[in-house]
């Protein structure tokens, strides 16, 4: 791959810091919905292994770009780079191409109760996935499920168990399983976090980074929460209208941010002393 | 029932004691809450889903779970919510206490229109002429910022923010001496959030309302309220002044809470997540109910309830917890480190 500098809004050497290719090349998506342009010109990159921020609010676009990423939704214009390989538009209709598309980039969602089978128990959720993504593993498959429901804190007891069984925290972990089950290269979490309690969240935020340190897998984290943006990426971008407004390592944008709207999402985050009413001057004024 | 008017009770809201048990639970779901709200007094109930924090606000309106017993008394203006009749009920609900709900599109009929919704309860329960009902809305839609555009538009129309001042607006209608906010902000953006906060807290002011805001986020807790409750199982564990209560918590749930919660002021990296869950309310449980989680926890704690106890030199601060001291030692120890 020779095109990696074209993706400008990171700077360059991002990538090459974490060694290699980066596994996510994003260049000029545009996305319009009749007159509403969701997605401007958003391009980022994320590197092997890394972990990126998508911050917004709703509208901001940050949605429809993870959409667009894993195939959901496709783009008017721009191209989505998986490994180098151009993964624009959605994933076509052959069961092979959509399978691999699925082995890439796999999404969890912010209510895991609506993204699985209530009839289904959890142990026949992963053993599902893993029979249509690895059919000739069959004989691994027992061996692999007990591994994933290990890597998510997870135990025979909740194996068995049907979703509607298990606290929104334990279904969570069933989704992170189920999303790991096919290996993919990054995992896109769409406000993953976002339902759960603080203490269950605390969980499910640190066992997605022991994920990481143990499998190099990618993160996309789309999200509205700064001190979560804080907590488990390297690197932020910030999106107002569907544009990105500012993009660079996280701890320098929220240490310094440039950008008017940065600084008002990070001054709108309650804190003692906190005052509403220049955050809601403030914001008019932007 | 005799009332004395000229009497003004001291507080707006005077829960005592307040339990609640519903059918099929092992424990009661609420297990004895004190708490009260002053006028123009802002007070924030915080806890995780399946504290109890919604049921007690509730319970002020008397919105109870079918089948639900209570014991206990909810005064709000000195009055007793469980025992009054449907009128009385009828009144408190129009005219005294209103409620703000965490997502204003379930909240709201999407077939009328905003003036239809904002002043059906004072045509129907007060029987106010429909033209003084349209004056009073118009006003309190000035009062959270929106024009009389909206009172013609349907719910679908507005915005999440804007849908949530009408809310705002419809819980003024009635004049109340209370407002309960329950998770009001959690399905807005942050800045939409900040811009409602800033409004409820105006209008507190200016009509002179007690400010009962449930809330999970410590944070949004901290920053807006002056006194906390901080609820876990059914049960306060710990209220005090905001400041005091973040800068020095003094039961361990509480700054178990506050270490968990990612935050920008705190180091980045592994969060100190609270271990296990919460109870179930199959399990019956004796002693403390957070226990089973709490890294203080001695044999003392699964034996005995503890009881509500004043925090050394700090009297406006109650914790019901053994081991309040060993914490505040700890914590001591941890500042003179940094």
């Amino acid at each position: 791959m020779t095109d990696t500098t074209a993706a400008g809004a990171l700077p360059a050497d991002s990538a090459d810091s974490a060694g290699g290719d980066p596994v996510l090349d994003i260049t000029g998506l545009h996305r319009s919905f009749g007159s509403v342009q969701a997605v401007h010109d958003v391009s980022f990159h994320l590197a092997r292994g890394g972990s990126l921020g998508i911050v917004g609010e709703s509208g901001s676009g940050k949605t429809t770009t993870a959409r667009i990423i894993v195939g959901l939704e496709r783009a008017d214009a721009g191209r989505v780079l998986v490994w180098g390989q151009d993964r624009s538009g959605p994933a076509g209709h052959g069961r092979s191409t959509r399978l691999e598309r699925a082995r890439e980039v796999q999404m969890v969602f912010q209510d895991p109760f609506l993204s699985l089978d209530p009839r289904v128990p959890v142990g026949g959720v992963l053993r599902e996935t893993l029979r249509l993504h690895f059919p000739e593993r069959r004989a691994d498959h027992d061996r692999r499920v007990g591994e994933l429901l290990d890597q998510v804190g997870l135990g025979a007891r909740e194996a068995a168990a049907l979703p509607r069984q298990l606290s929104g925290g334990q279904r969570q972990r069933v989704a992170i399983a189920r999303a790991l089950a096919v290996e993919p290269a990054v995992l896109a979490l769409d406000e993953a976090v976002a339902a759960l309690d603080v203490s269950v969240q605390a969980q499910i935020l640190n066992l997605l980074g022991d994920i990481r340190r143990d499998t190099g897998i990618g993160y996309l984290f789309i999200t509205h929460d700064l001190g979560v943006v804080r907590c488990v990426t390297d690197e932020v971008v910030v999106m107002r209208h569907g544009r990105i407004v500012e993009a660079g390592r996280t701890a320098d944008v929220l240490a310094d941010p440039q950008h008017a709207y940065t600084r008002l999402l990070l001054d709108s985050v309650p804190r003692p002393g906190w005052n509403p009413k220049l955050i809601a001057a403030a914001r008019r004024a932007l | 029932m005799t009332t004395t008017p000229a009497k003004t009770p001291e507080f707006t809201l005077d829960v005592r004691g307040l339990r609640l048990q519903l059918p099929g639970a092992a424990r009661p779901v609420l297990a004895g809450v004190d708490l009260t709200v002053g006028a123009r007094e802002t007070v924030a109930l915080v806890g995780e889903s399946g504290s109890g924090k919604s049921l007690t606000s509730r319970s002020v309106l008397r919105l109870l779970p079918p089948g639900a017993t209570t014991e206990g008394t909810v005064a709000v203006q000195g009055e007793d919510v469980l025992t009054m009749d449907a009128k009385q009920l009828r009144r408190l609900r129009t005219h005294t206490a209103a409620m703000i709900f965490q997502d204003p599109r379930a909240a709201i009929n999407p077939l009328r229109r905003v003036g239809d919704f904002l002043t059906e309860s004072l045509r129907l329960n007060a029987g106010t002429p429909d033209a003084d009902a349209t004056e009073r809305a118009v006003r309190m839609l000035e009062a959270v910022g929106l024009t009389d555009r909206v009172l013609r538009q349907y719910p679908g129309q507005l915005s999440g923010g804007m849908l949530q001042r009408v809310m705002i607006a419809a819980a003024l209608m009635g004049d109340p001496a209370l407002i309960l906010a329950d998770e009001p902000t959690t399905a807005l953006d942050v800045t939409t959030q900040a811009e409602v906060v800033g409004l409820l807290d105006d209008l507190r002011e200016r009509f002179g309302t007690g400010l009962l805001f449930v809330t999970h986020d410590l944070g949004l807790a901290a920053a807006i309220s002056d006194r906390v409750y901080v609820m876990y199982a059914g049960r306060i564990a710990e209220t005090g002044p905001a400041e005091a209560l973040f800068e020095q918590p003094r039961h361990p749930y509480t700054a178990a809470l506050l270490r968990s919660t990612p935050r920008l002021d705190a180091p980045a990296g592994r969060l100190a997540a609270i271990q296990g869950q919460p109870p179930s309310l199959r399990e019956e449980l004796t002693g403390c109910l957070f226990a089973a989680r709490c890294p203080f926890a001695t044999q003392v704690c699964t034996e005995d309830l503890p009881p509500h106890l004043p925090v050394p030199d700090e009297p406006s601060r109650l914790v019901a917890c053994h081991h309040s001291d060993r914490l505040a030692d700890q914590l001591a120890e941890s500042a003179l480190h940094d």
